[in-house]
């Protein structure tokens, strides 16, 4: 599980620096962290399918680079 | 009913995989008028019909690629990457041809009127350049025909002079890159190899890389015809012995280049030559309204390192010169003819140009920079090509930068240095950008990983958090203004989750919520109603924003 709690205050500095005119509703950025989490389960289990693929027991920069580009947000 | 949706349900389902099948299939398809695959069928029938017509090779392309295209834009795409790809492949020759035409014409009047030799001399060296590469492929290829046709003797001292000195290899690299570089560097190369050889390679990646195939063929042969002709040109200028020998090989390369050259460039190069030859005989005169070709030639055989063609790069550079060259000119004659034919060429390529590539230009002034030039030139290659194209406002001393490092920056810099609307004191103190901790994204992704991962790795996974979030932004921001609000909302989120495939009629968000999110923040984000027409959680309990 997650030790810390979600970064709230980071996530909607974050959206505010890439759309300082953009507001984001009360819990709006626990579903923001939700998708992020998400979006990391996914390239962390694509580049370990990688790894694997590559008979190799770590997850390697090569392993991450490819699962980055067959993601692109499906 | 039913059964034509099933079967028209089950057609979509093949179709991505099993493309032959629906050929039979569409037919008995058709009968049945289901909206959905309506579509798909009017395409794929026209398909068919035009596909009986042509012959039976490209039918079954088509076809295939009908039924992908069906498929494709039953998803949304709008056109195949093929076709795009070829419209862009064609877009770019015709315009460079036509704008680069007019512009040669036009900067050449212009340089007539002007007065400084400098912009002469680079806007003519810069129009025979780009009037050169904009000749196609296959012009290229027959100018190259002639080169060879005529001195493979040129061939053979060519792989003597890169024996000889720096400059004359960086001449030759960068006039292999380009045809036009060779017009060019019949100018370019009294002032300076450096200095062309930058604006070449500048030039040269615009444009093609046949074009740098071809144009090194050319620079070996004029360096060969340059080395002949300069000492033909001008016994006076030879006093500085320094130089001597590279400006001769690049007179005579410049002299062959001129001949070789393009039917465009060869006139132009002819013109140059002419320019040349007057100038070997009045001495170092540093007049403008002759233009870079005949401060070219005297400079050339001054010092041989910087071009008119590398005017791009040699912009800076030029313009230092320039008040260099005319002020020392009347002193000495070799140092400031160099620097002003540099110099004039340096402005010739940016004005024809509009590089920046000046960085690598300067250091090739001197013959001992030349050699720092050539593998600067040689590692700019790809980024002038690239710089090029964007018009990237980059500084001209940036230099020898990787291009595309360099042009990964540029778009990733202006956005970081957008400035957060709130700046109060305290937050100044915090970090200026705001970034998700990567010790926080390590660890999430450590969890997600289940295995040992790589340091490096987690490089990556930091680069696309970022890009996640930049495109995170995007979307919710599109979403929201597409509801008319300015305010992204939890409705806003769950679109973009089942748009990504994340929330479907199957696996509905409070699911997620649920499976992802601690307890806490579950409770915050699942409205659940108690007895007593209580709901938690509660709105005062969101608004006061705990947790």
């Amino acid at each position: 599980g997650m030790r810390r709690g979600a970064p709230r205050g980071t996530l909607r500095g974050v959206l505010r620096r890439h759309k300082p005119q953009l507001r984001l509703a009360a819990s709006g950025d626990l579903l923001i962290h939700l998708n992020f989490l998400m979006f990391l389960h996914r390239l962390a289990e694509e580049a370990r399918t990688n790894a694997f693929e590559n008979k190799s027991k770590t997850i390697k920069p090569e392993h991450t680079v490819a699962a980055a580009k067959v993601i692109k947000h499906f | 009913m039913v059964m034509s949706f099933v079967k028209s349900l089950v057609y979509i389902g093949r179709g991505e995989l099993q493309l032959p099948d629906l050929v039979p299939e569409g037919t008995s398809i058709a009968t049945f008028r289901m909206t959905r695959s309506r579509k798909k069928l009017s395409i794929s029938e026209f398909e068919r019909a035009a596909d009986k017509r042509l012959p039976q090779n490209q039918a079954h392309s088509t076809l295939d690629s009908t039924l992908a295209r069906s498929l494709h834009m039953s998803l949304g795409s709008v056109l195949a990457p093929d076709t795009v790809e070829k419209r862009g492949l064609f877009r770019r020759p015709k315009n460079r041809k036509a704008i680069d035409i007019a512009a040669f014409e036009g900067g050449v009047e212009q340089n007539m009127q002007r007065k400084a030799q400098n912009y002469l001399v680079d806007l003519q060296t810069a129009s025979m350049i780009e009037a050169a590469t904009l000749t196609s492929d296959a012009e290229i290829m027959l100018n190259n025909t002639e080169l060879f046709a005529q001195p493979q003797s040129g061939e053979q001292n060519q792989k003597e002079l890169p024996a000889l000195e720096p400059q004359l290899s960086e001449s030759e690299t960068p006039v292999q890159r380009s045809k036009i570089s060779n017009a060019m560097q019949e100018e370019g190369k009294l002032v300076g190899r450096v200095s062309s050889v930058g604006t070449e390679e500048g030039r040269t990646r615009r444009y093609s890389e046949e074009e740098l195939i071809n144009d090194r063929e050319h620079v070996d042969s004029m360096t060969h015809v340059s080395q002949k002709t300069s000492a033909n040109q001008g016994e006076d200028e030879q006093g500085h012995s320094q130089q001597s020998e590279p400006m001769e090989q690049l007179s005579d390369s410049e002299e062959v280049a001129g001949t070789t050259e393009h039917h465009t460039n060869a006139g132009y190069s002819e013109h140059l030559e002419k320019k040349l030859t007057k100038k070997a005989e009045s001495q170092i005169i540093v007049t403008p309204e002759e233009g870079g070709v005949a401060e070219g030639s005297v400079k050339h055989q001054d010092s041989p390192k910087a071009e008119p063609e590398m005017a791009t790069s040699v912009r800076a550079r030029s313009l230092s010169r320039h008040s260099h060259a005319f002020s020392s000119f009347e002193k000495s004659g070799t140092k400031p003819l160099k620097e002003a034919v540099e110099q004039a060429d340096e402005l010739e390529d940016r004005a024809a140009m509009g590089e920046l590539d000046g960085s690598e230009e300067e250091s090739t002034e001197d013959e001992a920079e030349t050699e720092g030039q050539e593998s600067k030139e040689g590692s700019m290659k790809t980024p002038m090509f690239v710089r090029a194209a964007a018009y990237s406002p980059l500084p001209l001393l940036s230099t020898p930068r990787p291009a595309k490092p360099a042009a990964q920056e540029s778009p990733l810099q202006p956005r970081r240095a957008k400035p957060v609307p709130k700046s109060s004191g305290t937050s100044r103190k915090k970090k200026r950008e705001p970034a998700l901790a990567s010790s926080y994204i390590k660890q999430i992704f450590r969890h997600y990983a289940k295995m040992p991962v790589a340091r490096d790795a987690y490089k990556i996974v930091e680069k696309c958090c970022e890009k996640y979030f930049k495109q995170l932004s995007d979307d919710l921001e599109a979403y929201a203004h597409h509801a008319g609000r300015k305010t992204v909302e939890i409705a806003d989120l769950e679109l973009l989750m089942r748009r990504q495939g994340l929330v479907t009629d199957k696996m509905p968000l409070h699911v997620l919520i649920e499976r992802y999110l601690p307890l806490e923040y579950r409770k915050l984000l699942i409205p659940v109603a108690v007895s007593g027409n209580k709901v938690i959680p509660s709105k005062s309990a969101c608004l006061s924003g705990r947790w």
